[in-house]
Parts: structure tokens; sequence; C-alpha cells
């Protein structure tokens, strides 16, 4: 049957392009490892293993290419396009299409691991053949990802360029036979559209970031692999270095920028909720510091090798891991935004493989890893950068455990439920993990190698200790943080900062090229010190005293209505108007001051805005003002965004029963049912004999006493009822009553009251909380991306004068 | 000993401490009648939306009621004193952090399986496409 409207020869394309991409690197990784055997295949093996990896990046640009045209040009039929992307998504949201759906998301790593394994085929020599062996295995099993084939009925990999019809879940429903079926069910005119959640620049720019910076842990793991498979078991410490140190540069801005996401639109109210998805990346990165460090160490004094090889690996490891946890499905009820599952048996074999495959080799060669056997002296630098990276090890295993509650739960059979509050539980772990690993920030770039002269270490660190106390204390003074922890972090992360500049200043005499690991570190010390400073001080300016019970406050929020001014923290907030643009419904809220002599002086305003979304629900987009030393963070936790219905404006129906002489309540009044006229057709002979015309005269009360009256006539003519409605308006409110049905044996009538839709002042509901100093926050980011590209920088310098 | 074997041994104590006190500190999951053997206490309940029941928000309250059902199909009307999460008609399952009490379970937190790829088929599957529009 042909099926009208089809566009399947751009499927069919693509659907190609993945399978020579996956032919391919099953190819390259062969050829790849024929090469490393030994020189004589070498010369056979490797321009060929090169030109099929180069085939392998050539069709995986085919298929991004193809994705593309299938997005741009809105082809519906295909279940990536019609989930992910809708008619009125802006051309710069496509990209972020690309990502939204596992099956992209899976393309964007492979691409990166592309870009990668290119430059390593260029840079890597001797360690060409091994690294790209690992690489390209790597590339098969992503690429399986994204397959889609079913081999002896296993469906291997979920294909973006499967049509909607050929989906197992449609197989033989009654549409999938219709020849028109694009044109006539109204479901495939368009497609559902991104979420409104990644409808946001953060989105557009910090997946590609995240999976560059997945794609780069591969590179050190590749290293170590082949070092073990080799038996080149320090040779390839110097190699890794700076792709590390890439590593920690780019994931660590991928995770923050994440943070940054969070904290512009979603409502999470902060920056970092230790949700498992933030989690699930953020552990790699606390696993590849560590393992960077103690490369650092053996690199200058041979130490540690097994530990420094292990945590490489893991690394990668938890990379994997982090993938299966995010996309399996099996976080679906702890976290808020894990992808769906659908692809998780394969996940786990991929998970199962890589650690099962790497552990073997790792103790089939453990015992003859070499290794120290004089005992590091406690002054030496390498025995605390030691210390500090099994620090990094244990807050990573603290933060992974709890995170991999529902695998836990799964793997034994437990029912345990996350913690009932699970950020206060990992606060409490990490927040000395962090005072311990700051500290030692600050001060183990004074300690030397071998052993430090103790006196020498003390002049050196002196000033820092005294200049560091002094300013906590007025810190602490100023932001009234006194908690004998948070003070002690603060002090720490005051004293890392200083020290790092001090030893940069002084033992560095100011030279860039090495000052790499000191303004890193500097940056590492501002990120924890605007975490503390943001978090602890922060403050729910739109909090009211409502409690529930106790300690379960029931309104951290305020509830303004349109024109009314309110008190809010020190802010008078008015909310002023609103307006739709777009898809975009927008409140405009005025923040003003009152000063000493009773004057109001208006000092900014703000925007939160709700996307409006029929089909994925309605999302309030934060909206917050950024001064040097805080934040005012603000989202509608409510909005009334209902068009009404102006031809008809009166809504809120309530059903009154009353009797001639009586009053009920309604609305703040009395009702009065002062009499009920009938006016009939006595005249039994005529045709209009059952003619009837009831008049109810009604009459309202309000609270000064004043009263309004109204009628409401109900008539039968001709066998049909008919009512008229009485209006009522009194002091700028106006209700409409409708004479509904008379109860003849209670002796009363029914009348519908109505009230108009102005009598009601559409409000919001919003949260505001005041983020303190959350800019050392984003200064500290920015330095540790600048410091840990710099030290890269250099390590690439030294790989290069080693070789040649 | 080694100061290298002492730092293990350090290590090797830290990590059951951390194992362990996930242990302790985790509740599990129960069910509502569970959760009403101690009232006022925090439990982590998880439930499904009964449909057929009304999603009740009242801005001016900030209260959100509806009604949702235990694993043992137990119904309980539920109290959240916070704004209604984005699609939380259409989630399957809840994960509610709460108390019981007399009138029902008061949620802290509520946490929703969101919708998947299940959803979207019931969106394809829905009336207009077996009884199609010509």
């Amino acid at each position: 049957m042909e099926f009208i409207g089809e566009h399947t020869l751009i499927g069919n394309l693509g659907q190609a392009f993945t399978s020579i991409a996956f032919a391919a690197s099953l190819l390259a990784a062969f050829s790849f490892y024929k090469s490393s055997i030994n020189e004589s295949l070498k010369s056979t093996w490797l321009p060929m293993a090169r030109g099929a990896f180069f085939a392998h990046g050539i069709s995986i640009l085919g298929v991004v290419s193809c994705m593309f045209v299938m997005i741009y040009n809105h082809y519906f039929e295909y279940q990536y396009v019609w989930q992910h992307s809708s008619l009125a998504l802006p051309t710069h949201y496509m990209i972020s299409c690309f990502w939204e759906g596992q099956e992209g998301s899976f393309l964007l790593w492979i691409f990166w691991n592309i870009i990668l394994g290119s430059l390593l085929i260029k840079r890597a020599k001797s360690w060409e053949p091994t690294v790209l062996t690992i690489v390209s295995i790597i590339q098969v099993f992503l690429v399986s990802m994204i397959l889609g084939i079913y081999v002896f009925g296993l469906k291997i990999g979920s294909s973006p360029f499967d049509l909607i019809r050929n989906l197992e879940e449609n197989i033989g429903l009654p549409w999938t036979e219709m020849s028109n079926y694009l044109q006539v069910v109204p479901q495939f005119l368009d497609g559902r559209g991104l979420n409104p959640l990644l409808q946001n620049y953060w989105m557009v720019i910090h997946p590609p970031v995240l999976f560059l910076g997945f794609a780069l842990t591969m590179i050190p793991f590749t290293y170590a692999i082949a070092g073990l498979w080799k038996k080149q078991y320090s040779e390839w410490v110097i190699e890794a270095l700076p792709w590390t140190y890439a590593g920690i540069m780019v994931l660590g801005t991928g995770i923050l920028m994440g943070g940054a996401w969070a904290y512009e639109a979603l409502s999470f109210g902060g920056f970092w909720a230790w949700d498992p998805v933030e989690n699930s990346s953020l552990v790699p990165w606390i696993i590849l510091v560590a393992a960077a460090h103690l490369m650092l160490i053996y690199k200058a004094k041979k130490v540690a090798l097994p530990t420094t090889i292990a945590l490489t690996l893991l690394a990668f490891i938890l990379i994997i891991y982090s993938t299966y946890l995010t996309r399996s499905g099996i976080l679906g009820d702890t976290s808020v935004h894990a992808f769906a599952g659908g692809l998780a048996s394969q996940l786990l074999v991929y998970l199962l493989t890589f650690t099962v495959a790497t552990l073997v080799l790792f103790f089939v060669r453990l015992k003859n890893i070499p290794t120290t056997q004089k005992d590091d002296k406690v002054s030496s630098r390498e025995f605390w950068m030691f210390i500090a990276s099994m620090i990094l090890f244990i807050s990573a295993f603290q933060i992974t455990w709890f995170t991999s509650l529902p695998v836990i739960n799964k793997v034994f059979g437990t029912q345990m439920a996350p913690p009932l509050d699970a950020i206060a539980l990992y606060n409490s772990w990490q927040t000395p993990l962090a005072l311990l690993i700051v500290i030692l920030v600050g001060i183990t770039q004074y300690l030397t190698y071998t052993s430090t002269n103790l006196r020498k270490f003390l002049r050196q660190i002196a000033f820092s200790l005294v200049l560091s106390g002094v300013l906590t204390l007025l810190i602490a003074y100023t932001v009234n943080m006194w908690h004998v922890l948070y003070f002690s972090l603060l002090w720490a992360t005051v004293f890392a900062a200083i020290s790092n500049f001090e030893y940069w200043r002084k033992i560095l005499k100011g030279t860039w090229n090495h000052s790499g690991a000191s303004v890193a570190h500097i940056g590492f010390a501002l990120v924890i010190m605007g975490a503390l400073l943001s978090n602890a001080n922060k403050n729910v300016i739109s909090s009211n005293d409502g409690f529930i019970a106790k300690d379960f406050p029931s309104n951290e929020n305020i509830l303004l209505e349109l024109g009314d001014t309110t008190l809010m923290g020190n802010y008078y907030v008015h909310y002023k108007s609103d307006t739709l643009l777009g898809i975009n419904k927008t409140y405009e809220v005025e923040y003003f001051s009152l000063n000493d002599e009773k004057e109001y002086t208006y000092e900014f305003t703000l925007h939160p805005f709700i996307q409006l979304n029929e089909i994925m629900g309605n999302v309030a987009e934060p909206a917050t003002k950024h001064f040097a030393l805080y934040d005012v963070y603000t989202h509608l936790t409510y909005a009334d965004t209902d068009v009404h219905d102006t031809s008809n404006p009166y809504h809120h129906e309530s059903l009154i029963n009353i009797k001639q002489g009586d009053s009920v309540i309604y609305n703040q009044h009395f009702l009065y049912l002062d009499s009920l006229m009938v006016n009939a057709n006595t005249d039994v002979g005529s045709e209009k004999a059952l003619d009837v015309m009831l008049i109810a005269a009604l009459r309202m009360q309000n609270m000064q006493g004043e009263f309004s009256s109204t009628q409401s006539i109900y008539a039968v003519k001709n066998n049909t009822a008919q009512s008229f409605p009485g209006f009522i308006e009194e002091d700028g409110l106006k209700y409409k009553f409708l004479f509904d049905q008379v109860n003849a044996e209670a002796g009363s009538i029914q009348i519908k009251a109505y009230e108009h839709i102005d009598n009601e002042k559409p409000f919001i509901v919003m949260k505001a909380i005041i983020f303190p100093y959350i800019n050392v926050l984003w200064i500290g980011m920015l330095l540790m991306a600048i410091g840990t590209f710099i030290a890269m920088i250099q390590l690439f310098k030294n790989t290069k004068t080693v070789v040649n | 000993m080694k100061k290298t074997e002492i730092i293990l041994i350090l290590l090797v104590a830290l990590i059951i401490g951390v194992i362990m006190s996930l242990t302790f500190n985790a509740s599990t999951y129960i069910t509502f009648a569970d959760a009403e053997k101690q009232m006022g206490k925090e439990f982590t309940v998880i439930g499904e939306l009964t449909k057929k029941s009304e999603i009740l928000f009242e801005p001016r309250l900030n209260m959100l009621t509806f009604f949702a059902e235990d694993s043992l199909n137990n119904e309980r009307k539920v109290y959240y004193y916070d704004s209604k999460p984005q699609d939380f008609e259409r989630s399957e399952k809840i994960t509610m952090t709460g108390f019981a009490t007399d009138s029902g379970f008061v949620a802290r937190t509520i946490l929703m399986k969101c919708p998947s790829k299940y959803n979207e088929q019931q969106y394809i599957n829905q009336d207009s496409l077996i009884r199609p529009t010509y």
C-alpha cells in the first residue's frame, strides 16, 4: 500500500547511514586491533582502520543531516520528529530537539567521540592502534543504541528513523491501514512539540557541553586500558593527563551549566537539588578530579599507580553507569527529570560488559603494576594529595550509593524509600567532606614532594591564615553565619582562595604558564563559598506565617491580586498587568521600597511568565533580578491562564432553594424572596389554559445593610418553559439570578445565582527567594574552567616535549 | 603498619558508615494504612491517582487535593499545600512524602512518574484515531 504524504526516502537513507556507521565502527575496531598486534601488521591494517573510522564519521554526519532535514521539514510520520518537535517551534530550538530524545542524545555523544577519535588519530602516535581500538569498540556499543533493528526477535537500539505506524505497539491498529492517515488523523497534523522546560537557551548549549565532557572521560579510560593491555603501566599517564584536565574542565562546566539552567528556567528554587540526574553526572567528575591528582603525584613521585589506574577506569565506568541510571527508567520514582525507559536491558548489558571487562583486565594485571615499597612521609605533598583524592572518592561514593537506591532495591529486592529529606542528608555528608577537601586545597600546594620543611611551610602560609581568619570573621559578621560547621567551611574557602592566590603571586612569581592549579583551586573554593553563602542564607521572602503542623509551613507563597500592592520581605510588590505574547503569558510585577520618610521608591520590575502548552501542561518560568551581591528569584506557583468567554461573563453557578418570605445567605449577602407573583390564564376552556408566568421579586442586602433588588421571570407558554434572568449590580459587583424551577411539593422555588467574572480580580501566587552572594559561585565556576584550561594547555605542551 | 594500610582501613570504615547510614535513614515505601498507625510521622507512600476523583486546586489557599490509591488499593484523600505540578493529571504513579491525619494524607513533597511513551500511546489511541474523521 502507498501511504500518502510520507517521506520514506530520507528515513531509509538515515537508516542506511546508521547501518554503515555501525559496520564501519566494527571494521575500525577490528582493524585497529589487528594493527596493534605488531609492526608488520600495522602498515597494512592501520590505513584500513583509519579509513573505516573516517567512513564511520562521515556516516554519522549523514545520520545527523537526515535527522535535521526531517525535523526542519516537519516529517511527523517519524516517531522522533512527531514526539519532539512541532510546527510552531522556532528554528533555534530545533537544535534542542536533537537531544531531547534518547536517540538524539546518543547521537550527540557518538558525534563528540568521532571528533575526539579523529584528534587521537592525529596526536596519539604509537598509542593510536590500541587507543583507537577501544574508542571504536565504544562506538560500536553507542551506535547499536540507535540501530533499531531486530536480531532473533530482540530489538537492538531505538532508531530515530522509525515511522510511527511501524512501531511495535501500533502494528495492527486501524489507522495504520489507512493510506491517508497523515491527512485525516488530527494527531499527525502537528508534532507533540518540545517540552517547554527545554525551550530555553541553556538547553541549547548545556547538553552539547555535558556530552563533550562525557566523551572526554573516555580518553583517559582508553589510555589506561591501553596501558594495562600493552603492559605500559606508567607510560600512559603522561599521555592521558592533559585529556583528563580537558574532561574536568568541560564536564565541570557542563554540570554547572545544568545548574544554571535549573536556576534560570526550572522552578527547583535553586541551582542544585541533589537530583539523581544531577548526581550521576557529578560523581564521574569528582572521580576524574581525584584520578587527575593521582596522575600528577604519579608523574612526580611514581607512587600509588594501582589506585591511579583504578580511579581513571572508574570515572568512565561511572559515566556508563550514569547513562544507565538516567536512561533506563529505573530512577522513575526518585527523579524529576530522568528519561523514560525503553533501552534498559541493552544499557545493562553495555554497563556490565564494560565493568566486567575492565575489572578482569585490571585484576589480571594488578600484580604486575609497579608499586613503591617505601612509605610516603606525612609531611610530603604526595601523601596529602593522596588523602584528598581518597576524600573525593568517599564523597563520590556517598552520592552514588544514595542515588543508586532504586538499583539497590531492584538487586536485593528491598523496598527502601529515598530519605525523607534527601537534600539535608546529602548536605550533612558532603559539607564535612567539602570542609576537609577545601582545607587541603588551601595547604597542599605549599607542601613539597618527598618531605616538607615544617617551619618554612608555616612561614609561607602564616599570612594567608591570619588574613583569612580576619576576613572570615568580617564575612560571618555581615551575613550572620555562626553555625560551627558553616563557619568552618566559610573560613576554609576564604583561606583556600587566599592561599592559592598567594602561592601564585609569591612562589610562582605571578607567571601565567603555571597558574592553572592556583586559578582552578581559587575557583573551586569560590564555588563552594558561593554555594554555602547562597544556600545556607537563602531567604524565602514570600513566606508567611501559616502552618499546618509543626515544622510544616503551609505557605512559602504570596498571593497578589491585580493592581494590589503587598509587603514581601523588604519590598512592596505590585502586580501591575499581564500580557499574552505568543505562547507566553507574562506577568508584570513591580518592586518598591519604602524609605524612612514613608515614600515609595520604584526599584525594579520582574516579568515571570507562563509558557502555555496544551499538550504537556503549562510551565511557569522564573524571573530573577540579579544584583552584584544577591539575586531576587521569583516564580509563579499559580496564575489564572484561562481565557474567559466574554460573551457569557457569568459563572460560578450556585443553586438556591427559597420559599416566599424567606432569606438565605448568598455570597456575603442576605437574599430575600419578597414575593412570588403568579400570572396564569384562568380561562380553562382556552387553548392557552396552561400558560403561566411566575415573577420572583428578589432583594439582596449587603453587609452595610443596603438593599438592591431585581425580578426574575419564569414563563410557560405553549408548553415550553422559559426563564428571564434578573440582574443586580451593587458596589461594582455584578450578579445574575435565574428562576430555574418550581418545587411544588416543597413550596419553594429554585434560583440559579451567578457571579460576573469581573467580580473576582485576577491574582497570581508567587514564590520569591533571595539568594545572597550567588555571583561568587558563578565567578568561581568561571575561574575553575579558566584554571583547568591553563593547566591543560601546559600539560599538552609537556607531552610534546616528552615525545620529541 | 604502613600508612597506606591505615588509610585503607579508615576508607573502608567510612564506606561502611555510608552504607549503614543509608539503611538507617531510608524509610521503606509503605501504605496509607501503615502511615495511619503513626499519625503525624513522616513516611513515603507510592500511590496512583484515582482518575475518577476530582483534582481540586484552590489557588487562594494554595492547596491541592486529590484522591490516591496505594498498592493495596486503599483510597485516601491527599492534601498538598503547594501549587499543582506540571502535567499532574497525566501522572501514572505519585511518590508522596508526608504524614497521615484523620481527614487524609498530608503530603509535603510529591514526585510524579512522568508521562512516558505509555501516555503518548494513549494519546494516539484516542477514539478519534480509531474512528477517524473523514
